[in-house]
């Protein structure tokens, strides 16, 4: 052998406690931070600012999480109507917290911004397919994660 | 046929098990990588560096079914220079993936793009993508510091460089795990750029390994004197040979090149001796399977002065 019993114990031992440590770390783990702190902001300001796509069918699914967001934040939800490039734009730039729509997950705003999980039960959606889904400021892992775990 | 010296063999049957347990193995850190990699930047630089550290165990695998092999009329000085070829080509794909990709992050870096990890559900639970990622960089971490920490004596013993620069991927394939756990942890504290930071480092590992053997492998094209495994300077093996041919025929002019993992020599301007000496008696201590052959040019020789 090219590795001796006793270091190759060492290693392995290594290895488990960096995988313990990780593992403990998620087990106790709060959600992300978020880069440009719109969790942080929304729980200050007690204010959501919905991008509401005109025209998009309202979803029961899409108000429910809203509701148990705000709910957890201690915020209300202020709706600001506008045509899907217009208020994409706004989200990226921060002035926006999330855009509500139909959309596709190949949609050339697929970059730009993150589009969540499709609502109301559409796990298996095409990636071609316009779904109801939020869409999110990139970045904002703890925004994100937030509002994801609501709408499982 | 069996070429290869009888003092090796065992070692040279290991490493080729070693090679495809690597193959094994990285493949299931591949898929792991692949599997949880998100849109992280540090994680899509370690998956690649992964991928590509197949390259030298496949490499080595390729040299080792033809070096045993006869030489043919084609090929009437055999096959041992394969490794070399291989080797070569390796390289030469791991600097232009390097450069590739610290360009890559460099401008993810510039433009300040934020990359989002967001949370997915593994059996029925919501779980954050970047626990799953960083679970996978543990295994890229646990995987090659154990395989590379195998391979390197082996590696030695056989002078083997394709083996060794295999061997010292890995070490490099583990720091990239930990870059890419650092970037992640970065991502979780709100940090955007330790991604891509992490990515550039990783990128920057993968570029310097590209050059360094390209310099490896661009020596021994060239018909360089003997390298270290594991520097660009003349090997004391090879230094203790050259001074014991300048002993032995103080008149010749010594050349030692290196072919695949042999020293070649030719004694310049000195008749062949009547009673030539073993090969193994003149490496001395040194593994006398090394040298591969010693031939003569009498002062005679049709030659060109301004050649060479």
């Amino acid at each position: 052998m090219g590795i001796t019993g006793n270091a190759f114990l060492r290693l392995a031992g290594t290895v488990a406690s960096a995988a313990i440590l990780i593992a403990g770390l998620a087990a106790c783990a709060e959600l992300p931070r978020d880069p440009n702190g719109t969790t942080e902001r929304i729980r200050r300001t007690h204010e959501i600012v919905l991008g509401d796509i005109a025209g998009a069918p309202r979803s029961p699914a899409a108000e429910r999480i809203l509701e148990r967001v705000a709910g957890r934040l201690g915020a209300r939800v202020t709706r600001v109507e506008g045509h899907g490039e217009d208020l994409l734009n706004r989200l990226e730039k921060g002035k926006v917290d999330l855009v509500y729509g139909h959309f596709a997950q190949a949609s050339p705003w697929a970059g730009k911004v993150h589009f969540g999980s499709p609502l109301e039960r559409r796990r298996n959606a095409g990636e071609e397919e316009h779904v109801p889904r939020f869409a999110f400021r990139n970045g904002e892992n703890g925004w994100i994660a937030l509002v994801e775990r609501e709408a499982r | 046929m069996n070429r290869l010296p009888a003092p090796i063999r065992e070692d040279f049957a290991r490493a080729k098990r070693l090679e495809w347990q690597t193959l094994f193995w990285m493949s299931t850190v591949v898929a792991a990588m692949f599997a949880t990699m998100g849109g992280s930047q540090a994680m899509r630089s370690a998956l690649i560096e992964d991928v590509l550290s197949l390259v030298p165990a496949i490499t080595f695998l390729i040299a080792a079914h033809f070096e045993p092999k006869d030489p043919t009329g084609k090929y009437p000085f055999g096959f041992v220079r394969v490794n070399s070829l291989a080797f070569l080509v390796a390289a030469v794909a791991l600097t232009a993936v390097g450069g590739f990709l610290m360009y890559e992050s460099a401008m993810t870096l510039i433009m300040a793009e934020h990359p989002t990890v967001a949370p997915v559900e593994v059996f029925g639970h919501t779980v954050w993508l970047g626990w799953l990622m960083i679970a996978a960089l543990g295994w890229s971490v646990a995987v090659p510091m154990i395989l590379g920490r195998i391979k390197l004596p082996v590696a030695e013993r056989l002078r083997d460089k394709v083996l060794h620069t295999d061997a010292l991927m890995q070490k490099a394939d583990w720091q990239t795990g930990l870059a890419g756990i650092v970037g992640i942890l970065g991502i979780y504290f709100g940090y955007w750029w330790a991604d891509s930071a992490a990515a550039l480092f990783i990128a920057f590992s993968i570029l310097r390994d590209g050059l360094s053997n390209m310099g490896i492998a661009a020596a021994e094209l060239l018909d360089g004197a003997p390298r270290e495994l594991d520097s660009s300077s003349i090997s004391a093996e090879a230094q203790r040979l050259q001074a014991r041919l300048e002993e032995l025929w103080p008149q010749g002019d010594v050349r030692l090149r290196e072919s695949g993992r042999y020293i070649v020599g030719t004694i310049e301007g000195v008749h062949p001796p009547d009673d030539l000496p073993k090969l193994d008696e003149l490496m001395g201590d040194d593994s006398a399977w090394r040298l591969a052959r010693l031939s003569f040019s009498p002062p005679q020789a049709l030659r060109r002065e301004d050649v060479g």
